[in-house]
């Protein structure tokens, strides 16, 4: 059973180089510092190398939360 | 929109000149209500843009390998197909890269079209590379020829917008065709950002030599190692598009190569678009 909250954070604490972040399914990129557009794309990567998932590209744009993303992902999953 | 605001910073006044005419054409063309589903495009392709210069830097080559592929995946989709010309439109001035070849088209090649001129566009895509040139020329006609009938709505459309229509006339069909008909003798070719599309390159350029007057003049954009998900063809170096004119009887004048500013952390590839002002020689010897 995957912990998907902890992996997430795993890969945004790697992307973000810091240990100390935490994020909730509330967090945006306004939460954290340098999460910008190209940084959206190595996090985007990041996550689905993680879990060995693909994003379609109008699912990169329209991601608004960290939830948004965990959501995706659990969808992508369960799928499989 | 670090992005928007580094253009509008590059070239305040030329920023602010191309934009408020690029959207104002845009407005007539699709309604003021119309303006924030283009600017919605424009961050749509932007992020996708960065989406595939991802993959490209992880796996090594562009994804897609044949015009086929791109085709199903990309070009078939109308819905699509529009929001991307759209944004490939806005991405036009709002890229402070791109406009920067913008400059250097109104500074380095407008100057060469004479009044009168005929002007042949090659895949004009949204339209608006053609159209800037009408609007800054005079007595000038323009035939673009596109695959795409989203292209072609989209293009007729914006030359409406920019009351340009009596001057612009754009056909629907695979524009290296023409090198099978007899050359329309064209006094300027106009081609952005096709060949990268493209399987064979040099039957692009072999297009735009054969549809110009002898020492007529083109302005020819590529990509080099930038990545889009309908990018097949990779060029690496500037010399490759500069060789590919040679071959079909152009000769490089000037050329500008740009790139963004911001690049993904640890790039491998730096994403450039490179721009070429040449001229058909006159004879079999340069």
């Amino acid at each position: 059973m995957v912990d998907l909250t902890r992996e997430i954070t795993d890969v945004f604490r790697s992307v973000f180089e810091d240990d100390d972040l935490i994020v909730t399914r509330e967090t945006t990129a306004a939460d954290v510092s340098g999460w910008d557009s190209l940084q959206h794309v190595t996090l985007v990567l990041s996550v689905e190398a993680r879990f060995g998932i693909r994003f379609s590209s109008s699912e990169v744009s329209s991601l608004r939360s960290v939830g948004e993303l965990m959501d995706i992902v659990e969808r992508r999953l369960n799928r499989q | 929109m670090a992005g928007v605001l580094e253009a509008q910073a590059l070239a305040p006044a030329a920023f602010s000149r191309i934009a408020n005419t690029y959207l104002q054409w845009c407005s007539d063309a699709l309604g003021t209500s119309a303006l924030e589903r283009a600017v919605d495009a424009f961050a749509d392709f932007s992020s996708a843009v960065n989406l595939a210069q991802g993959r490209y830097e992880l796996a090594g080559h562009y994804e897609h390998k044949s015009y086929d592929e791109c085709r199903r995946s990309v070009y078939d989709d109308h819905a699509s197909m529009t929001d991307y010309l759209w944004g490939v439109y806005l991405s036009n001035f709002l890229w402070a890269h791109h406009l920067e070849l913008m400059i250097f088209f109104e500074e380095r090649f407008l100057s060469k079209v004479m009044p009168g001129a005929r002007i042949v566009e090659i895949a004009p895509g949204h339209g608006g590379w053609g159209l800037w040139a009408l609007n800054a020329t005079t007595d000038t006609r323009l035939t673009g020829y596109d695959i795409s009938a989203t292209s072609k709505a989209i293009a007729t459309r914006l030359a409406v917008a920019a009351d340009l229509s009596d001057r612009a006339d754009y056909v629907r069909r695979d524009a290296l065709q023409l090198s099978a008909e007899p050359s329309p003798q064209a006094q300027v070719c106009i081609c952005c950002f096709l060949v990268e599309h493209l399987e064979q390159p040099s039957q692009l350029l072999d297009t735009i030599s054969h549809v110009l007057a002898p020492a007529g003049y083109a302005f020819f954009t590529g990509a080099l190692t930038a990545a889009q998900i309908d990018h097949i063809y990779e060029f690496r170096c500037e010399s490759e598009l500069v060789l590919l004119g040679e071959q079909a009887g152009l000769r490089t004048l000037e050329t500008r190569s740009v790139s963004p500013n911001r690049r993904l952390k640890n790039a491998k590839f730096l994403p450039r678009s490179m721009a070429l002002v040449m001229q058909k020689r006159t004879s079999a010897n340069w």
